[in-house]
């Protein structure tokens, strides 16, 4: 065991001292590799922040059943008792709302105060809110009753509220499906560049790895600092693509910032949870691991 | 302690290079392997280290048979066998001290020990106080002896030298002899390849003669052989 510990120590020491010996090129990779792995990093910070707010607005379709403005309030009853019956299977709520309700809470908001107050009557009609049960094909459900219910007598129109919401969720699905493509590509990156820097060393190591065999080394001997070489790349890359995602994430959320408070919300950008980034690095660091043993199996066959 | 039965060596479709050697070296024993180039001393010594494999026959070396050993244990039989190769092989990027450490640190010894234990070995091929030169900065006989302290610094149980002496001079070729000569006496079983009669002459007691390409004699004693191998 004390022994194996050793063989680990020397293994790490070699692969310190090959790294030492080519400063440049070594740094070079790490860069290479930190940048690369940045972007997913930046990607996954985009997605984070954003899941939050989307989470918090209601992607349940709400149609709110809109009536013309000369509908007497025992016609809209008469819509909303009709939508019970007809779709009761497919409702989760049914909730009238008087054009009186509806202007009074207009005139809570101090934006609509002043222009309210200038109309002689109230130009808002009655309305029916209809929120729909959650299921399968709820968009296309929610579609085909803002058709019916629109074509009904009395009805001015169906709006369909939570449409953008879905929109939004629809992007951020495919923002999530893209950043697995991207993170898949960055992972063939790493594999890639880990892979040719260990190939490139094993060549220039070949006189030691030959005479290492020739006194006695193991396998696992020869190939343990070639390992230890891919692993300390990779983990050392995550560290520094975190490090610079993190870098990146400041002037962009300056910019962010200043436009969701244009819009009275206070949004940023931030990077996934600590235990994310934990798994990336350990994640970087496999990758470069078992990229190396793949090289140095393929580069030491003589 | 080295046995060979029946053994063929031949490379690709090529004729056989050795062709039915059978042997036997007890331990302790120092013998010589002799003949012209391209004979096949290398190529047996390469066998008995266990560097090339045989095409046809048995092999066995410290208690193991090498056609049945697998490619995982064959490492260790290397640390029992010390080699040293026509091109030495030393690392030139590092230290002879560093060069001596290489076999002892292969095995998970501590680097202290193991530069204890290099410094010893250098300090018997008369390295001592150069510990710190790069291969280099060593002449062609210290690199030799160099070349000797990394075989020997694990005490292997057996030492094969592929003409260690061949580009010495006379007083380079007798010192480097006289340390194989030293660690024969204190039982390591001794294999060299040479063309240098009158070395062989000096301190073997046994020659195996190759006289050409798939040609053999084990010849006793060391006088007939010297004499029949020029």
């Amino acid at each position: 065991m004390k022994s194996l510990l050793l063989q680990h120590r020397y293994a790490l020491a070699v692969t310190l001292r090959r790294f030492a010996a080519q400063p440049f090129s070594s740094l070079a990779n790490l860069l290479v590799m930190a940048l690369i792995l940045a972007l997913p990093l930046l990607g996954a910070a985009v997605l984070v922040s954003a899941e939050p707010v989307v989470r918090d607005m209601s992607v349940t379709p709400e149609l709110t059943v809109f009536m013309q403005t000369s509908a007497s309030a025992s016609a809209t009853q008469a819509v909303a008792d009709r939508i019970t019956q007809e779709t009761a299977d497919q409702i989760k709520s049914v909730r009238v709302v008087p054009r009186a309700q509806a202007l009074e809470s207009l005139r809570n908001n101090p934006a609509w105060r002043e222009a309210l107050a200038a109309l002689p009557d109230n130009p808002l009609p009655d309305a029916v809110v209809v929120t729909l049960k959650s299921g399968d094909d709820l968009a296309a459900r929610a579609d085909a009753l803002a058709g019916q219910w629109g074509k009904w007598p009395q009805v001015d129109h169906v709006q369909l509220d939570s449409a953008w919401v879905q929109r939004l969720e629809a992007i951020l699905r495919f923002g999530r499906i893209g950043l697995w493509f991207l993170a898949i590509c960055v992972a063939v990156v790493v594999l890639a560049t880990v892979f040719n820097t260990v190939r490139l060393q094993a060549m220039t190591q070949r006189e030691e790895i030959a005479v290492a065999r020739l006194v006695g080394a193991t396998e696992s001997f020869v190939r343990r600092p070639f390992l230890y070489l891919g692993a300390l790349t990779g983990t050392a890359a995550a560290l520094l693509a975190i490090l610079a995602a993190g870098l990146a994430l400041q002037p962009l959320n300056g910019a962010v910032l200043g436009l969701a408070r244009s819009y009275g919300a206070e949004f940023a950008l931030h990077l996934p949870s600590l235990s994310v980034l934990a798994v990336e690095v350990l994640a970087a660091g496999i990758l470069g691991a078992l990229s190396a043993r793949w090289s140095v199996t393929r580069s030491t066959r003589f | 302690m080295i046995e060979f039965q029946h053994v063929f060596k031949s490379y690709g479709r090529g004729r056989n290079i050795l062709a039915d050697v059978n042997f036997r070296i007890t331990a302790g024993e120092f013998v010589f392997v002799s003949g012209p180039s391209g004979a096949g001393k290398s190529t047996l010594l390469k066998l008995v280290g266990g560097l090339e494999t045989a095409s046809r026959g048995s092999i066995q070396v410290n208690g193991q048979r090498l056609d049945q050993l697998p490619a995982r244990a064959r490492p260790y039989l290397r640390r029992a066998v010390g080699v040293i190769l026509q091109d030495t092989h030393l690392l030139y990027d590092r230290t002879a001290l560093a060069n001596v450490m290489l076999p002892l640190l292969v095995t998970g010894l501590p680097i202290r020990t193991a530069g204890a234990r290099a410094r010893a070995a250098l300090d018997k091929v008369g390295l001592n106080g150069k510990e710190e030169l790069s291969p280099i900065e060593l002449s062609g006989g210290e690199q030799q002896r160099l070349a000797i302290a990394r075989a020997i610094v694990n005490r292997p149980a057996i030492l094969i030298a592929d003409e260690p002496t061949a580009n010495l001079d006379h007083g380079n070729a007798q010192r480097i002899m006289n340390v194989f000569r030293d660690f024969n006496r204190v039982g390591v079983t001794t294999l060299i390849s040479s063309h240098d009669t009158e070395l062989m002459a000096g301190y073997a007691n046994r020659v195996l003669l190759l006289p050409e390409p798939g040609k053999f004699q084990d010849s006793h004693p060391i006088a007939a052989a010297t004499g029949g191998a020029n």
